[in-house]
Order: C-alpha cells, then structure tokens, then sequence
C-alpha cells in the first residue's frame, strides 16, 4: 500500500518539478500564449497526483496538508474577486483593466504588459490548482474509508 | 454533415446514459453528451483553412501596433473557444461530483446496479 515501485518513485521525484515549473510557466504567461489560469492549475494538481500515485496519499498529504491547501483554495478565490472589485474601484466598472489603462500603455506582446489579466492568471492558478487537488485527495479518501475502515465521513470537495 | 455527426454523438451519450444500468457507464454517457455539444460549439467557431486566434509579434502593425486585418479575416473565432473552456470547467466539476455520489452509493449499497438499489437505508 506504499506507492509502487522504486523505478516508478525514482522517476516521478525527477518530472515532479519539471511538471510543477511548466505550470507555473504556463500560469504566468497566459495572457501571451496558449493555457492560462486553469490549464496551468490543472498541470499544477497533476504533480502532485503524480505524487500521490508513486508514493501513497500519507506521504502528499504530509507534503500539501488539507488545511494548507483549504487556505489556498480560499485565497486564490478572494484574490480573484480582489482584481474586480480593485478595477471596480479604479478603474469605474467591474474587472476594468485599471493597470494597462494607467501605467501601461503602448506596451503589447511583453510578460508585464497586460495589466490586471496575469494577477487573475495566477489567482484562478491557484484556485483551480489546490480546488482539483483537495477533489481528488478526498475522493481517495472515501474509497479508503469505503473499503473498510472507521473513519468520520465529513469529507466534501 | 459534420453537425449531423455531432448531433449523433449526442445521440450515443443519451442511448449511454438512459439504456445502461450500470451507474458508471451513465456518467461515462452523460460525459460523451458533454463533449458532443462541446465539439458542436467548437464547429460553430470554425473556418475554414483558418489560423490560431494567438497574436505574435508578425501579427501587429509596425507603426500603430494595432492588429494586422489580414490576421483578423484568416484566424477562426476565439469566442466559442473561451466558451468551450468554461464549459469544460463546469463539466469537470459535475464529473467530479457524479463520480462521489457514485463512490458514496457503492458504499452504501455494495452495487452499481441501479436497479438492484431499492431500499432506502438509514
């Protein structure tokens, strides 16, 4: 019930971070090529269900506890919600690009060009990421505690 | 023509979902009906010999940095794409959610037959 095999852990403790760095590359520069927030929150949660995988749930859960990444969860939907309600605020409308609109004009085609749109990147990143991460951790969880034992069923996604 | 074959993916997904007994093979069903109108929405955007809607560097003007005609009128329509991914988000979370609700009911009742679920239990 210990994760697999050596081959199997040896080579997921490699790819681990290339697949963690290639989501926060996606993450960041999702307004200038293909992916964005979600596509990279996703690759962000499949690292660590790689983990999860190779090595068994205890060993990610001590790695990324549930709390840590409850708080992640709520902080990546309150950032989310902190960018529309700031170009609200200073923009006059809901989600107005208030950043591009001052400070950054003329500049197209950069890493820091877009104004607001990467800080919602990386809010969704971070929300999509811990979200598919804590979904798929419980579920392993109910088919753990399904299969036998006693733990408290409390668990919701 | 290819609608029609959207349309009879559709079809397949709804034969899937309301034939089967088996509680998985009905949200595999449920899945394939998702995706169906996905690809249905996707075609809607679609044009012929059409290019990626990704702006680069060639694709702006040099002197007013606006946007080169050429690329609007040759790229497809990237409205139904960022639809299409909303709706693929949503889709996952209604997947995640069945597939509980299928882990909790197999729990409780020890079967994926649903016609064999027919107590109620406290």
């Amino acid at each position: 019930m210990k994760g697999m095999t050596v081959i199997v852990k040896t080579i997921s403790s490699w790819v681990k971070l290339l697949i963690f760095l290639f989501g926060i590359y996606i993450i960041l520069f999702g307004h200038l090529a293909p992916g964005g927030g979600f596509a990279g929150g996703i690759i962000l949660a499949s690292s660590y269900v790689l983990l999860m995988l190779a090595y068994g749930r205890e060993f990610v859960e001590d790695n990324l506890p549930l709390g840590l990444a409850s708080k992640l969860d709520c902080v990546g939907a309150f950032l989310f919600a902190l960018v529309a309600i700031l170009g609200l605020a200073f923009g006059g409308a809901f989600f107005a690009n208030f950043l591009y609109q001052k400070y950054l004009p003329g500049e197209s085609l950069r890493l820091i060009s877009a104004g607001t749109i990467p800080l919602s990147n990386i809010a969704i990143g971070l929300k999509v990421g811990a979200s598919l991460f804590l979904i798929i951790l419980t579920l392993s969880m109910c088919c753990h505690y399904e299969a036998g034992s006693e733990e408290p069923n409390d668990e919701e996604e | 023509m290819l609608y029609a074959l959207c349309f009879l993916l559709f079809m397949i997904g709804l034969y899937c979902a309301i034939t089967k007994k088996n509680m998985v093979k009905i949200v595999i069903g449920i899945v394939v009906m998702e995706y169906a109108v996905n690809l249905f929405l996707i075609m809607l955007g679609y044009r012929t010999n059409g290019i990626a809607p990704i702006i680069g560097k060639g694709d702006l003007n040099p002197e007013t940095g606006q946007v080169l005609s050429s690329f609007i009128n040759g790229s497809v329509d990237p409205l139904p794409q960022a639809l299409v991914l909303t709706s693929i988000v949503i889709s996952l979370g209604s997947l995640a959610l069945m597939i509980s609700l299928c882990i909790r009911i197999y729990g409780k009742y020890k079967t994926f037959d649903i016609t064999k679920i027919r107590r109620l239990r406290g």
